[in-house]
Parts: C-alpha cells; structure tokens; sequence
C-alpha cells in the first residue's frame, strides 16, 4: 500500500490549543481537526501507509479496529479531495 | 514610563498640515469614500473634493475642495487615516474600544452598532478607564508581549446611550452622523499597555462569558471592517503570510464572548459582570 505524504506546498497549519488549524492556500478556506483526525494528520509523513495509520490510532485510541478503518478512510478521502495529501 | 518608539512614530506621522494631493495620485478615478494604499503611501477619497494623503516620513495633507464636509474631518483622521498610518509603520489597528484596568488592556470589537462604545462608558461607571474608543492599535515587535498603544479618548455615543449611560453630552460627531462626543467618568489612560484579552461582543437574553478556543479564534478575527483590510494591503500579506499573522495573533492574545441583553433595563447586569470579569484579572508577573 502507497504511503501517505502531505501536499505542503498547498496549505498552511499552526496547532491552536487542542486543534490543528489547517489553511488552503488555494481557497483561504479553514479546516479545523481535532481528536483523531489530528493525530492522524499529525501521522502522516510520507513514511506510513493507510494500514500503518489504522495499527497506530487503534492501539494509541484502544479502537475496535473496524471503526478506526471507517473513520480513518472517509478522513483520508476528504483530504485527498481537498488536495492536501497523496499516495506515493 | 518611557514612551514607545511606535507611539513616538505615530505622534510624528499623525502631524496634519492643509495642500494638495499629489497630482498623479488623483489622475486615476478614486471614487467617493474609497481609498488605495500602496507601500508607502495613502489615500482616501471623503466626500466632494476632500482628500486625505499620508506618506511615510511626511505627516498627512488634507486637501479641502469644493463640497467638502470639514464637520467629517476629524472622524476621518481618527478612523481610516489614522489605522492607514498605523499599518504602514507595522502597527496593526483593530476595530475595538479598550479599557484598562490592573495595567491591562480589555478590548471589545464587533460590528459598528455593536455597543463597543456605549460598553465603555458603562464601564467608567463602575470606576474602570477608558483607553481608547473604536480603533486600538497594536505594537507587535516585542515577541513576548503584544503593546497597546493609547489612543482617541472621546467617546462617540448615539443620544440613547448618552441617555442610559448618564453621560455628558459634547459637540456633535458631525453633521450627518447622530452621535455626540462624551467621556468616560472614569477618566482614560494614556500610557502604552500590554493586551490582556480580545472580547467579542454578541447580543443574548442573559449575559455570560465565554473563553474562546482553536479555529473559532481564527475565524473571529477574519474582521472584514476597513481597519483590517488596511494592514492586510499595507503588509502585502500572500495567504501563507495572512495565517502566519493570524497564528501569531491567536497565539499571543486570550480571547472570549460577551454576550449580553441589549435591553436597557439590563445593560447594568451586563457591565457589571464584565466589570468583574476584568477586575479579577491581574498582570502574571504580580500574582
């Protein structure tokens, strides 16, 4: 399975307390992540795959892997539709 | 205390002497009550034939010609030619009026109407200074600490407020606008200060205070009045640098609502609690 890497050249991010606050630089449009979509925006460094990411957030969250699976797929799909993350 | 190199600057660069706007500036159409800014220079467009031009270094000329309304003059040097003249020399202005207490500013933006003004002079009634009235500007190049510089210390209150308030009626703002001056029975500040807290003032059926945290302090400050827009122009900001300023914002400044009933019988409620509120809180250094 491809690993994942950011797109950093299309967006901006800063941690806010508790959020990563994610701006597009194409729109301005904020994205607001929090819980375990920012530990796993916080996982994606072009090393881990989508495999990779489920193992870790199941074991750091103590997730039935099934619902880290489905939560962690429809996240990924958004950001690939954004544009700000790709499968190498 | 010693007084700030950006309030020395703004003293110097405020200075006003009457002329003629540069010729060139003019030769392109600049609408009424619109301006353009570029590097180093300003201009705005009042009503009639009444320019205002600030270049860095050179203070401000005020062309008066034909159809000017000289009563809008000072409201046009307090407001957008005064933030203009703060953004061009790095100092952010914002849309707010300020008090201050235990060496703290308290600042209170929203819309125009919002209540900002009439807030502050409830707050002199409780025995709280005013620092300044619809524009704060902020020094930004201390890295630890975010310096308000004091400002305009006449209130512009509309005759309910006056009214409510029990404030002293002074001479009206101008012609066309129903508010007059007033001040602040507490008296005001003058001496630059640290920011304590950005507080958003929202309408509600009962008062309360809410902390402000992540996105929500982002959003809040994508402030579309001209103050904002005029820093925004004069810093050249791409969008990575908009964020990078708003980051460093949100980083350094505690922000909160204030939401409270508009309702005249309990506005009292209302500036008691936020009177309280600020009251409470002390320099960290002095805790």
């Amino acid at each position: 399975m491809a690993s994942l890497r950011k797109l950093s050249e299309r967006f901006t991010e800063t941690r806010a307390d508790d959020e990563i606050v994610v701006m597009r630089l194409d729109s301005g449009d904020f994205l607001s992540l929090q819980g375990t979509a920012a530990a796993a925006w916080s996982l994606i460094d072009g090393t881990l795959d989508r495999d990779d990411l489920v193992a870790r957030l199941a074991a750091d969250y103590s997730a039935d892997r099934p619902k880290v699976e489905a939560e962690l797929d429809e996240f990924l799909a958004e950001l690939e539709r954004m544009g700000l993350i790709a499968g190498d | 205390m010693a007084r700030l190199a950006a309030e020395l600057t703004m003293e110097r660069e405020t200075r006003v002497r009457l002329g003629s706007v540069p010729q060139r500036l003019i030769d392109t159409a600049l609408s009424e009550l619109s301006w353009k800014i570029s590097a180093d220079e300003f201009l705005l467009h009042a009503t009639g034939e009444h320019y205002f031009y600030y270049r860095r270094g050179e203070g401000i000329t005020v062309e008066r010609g034909p159809g000017a309304d000289l009563s809008e003059e000072s409201l046009w040097l307090n407001g957008s030619v005064y933030a203009a003249i703060a953004s061009l020399n790095g100092l952010l202005p914002i849309h707010a009026s300020a008090v201050a207490v235990n060496g703290l500013v308290y600042a209170f933006t929203g819309s125009a109407g919002a209540g900002k003004s009439t807030l502050i002079a409830g707050l002199g009634n409780e025995g709280i200074p005013m620092f300044c009235d619809d524009t704060l500007v902020l020094d930004l190049s201390d890295p630890e600490r975010i310096l308000c510089l004091p400002g305009h210390k006449r209130l512009k209150l509309a005759p309910d407020s006056l009214e409510m308030i029990g404030a002293v009626r002074g001479e009206k703002v101008s012609l066309d606008v129903d508010k007059y001056y007033s001040a602040s029975a507490a008296g005001n500040v003058q001496t630059a200060l640290p920011i304590a807290e950005l507080i958003f003032l929202e309408v509600a059926s009962e008062p309360s205070i809410v902390p402000m945290a992540g996105i929500e302090r982002y959003t809040r400050m994508q402030d579309e009045h001209y103050t904002s827009q005029l820093f925004a122009s004069a810093q050249r900001f791409d969008r990575a640098g908009y964020f990078s300023h708003l980051a460093r914002l949100a980083n350094a400044l505690r922000m909160s609502r204030f939401a409270r009933p508009l309702d005249k019988c309990l506005f009292v409620e209302g500036v008691k609690l936020i009177a309280d509120y600020v009251s409470a809180q002390r320099i960290p250094d002095e805790t």
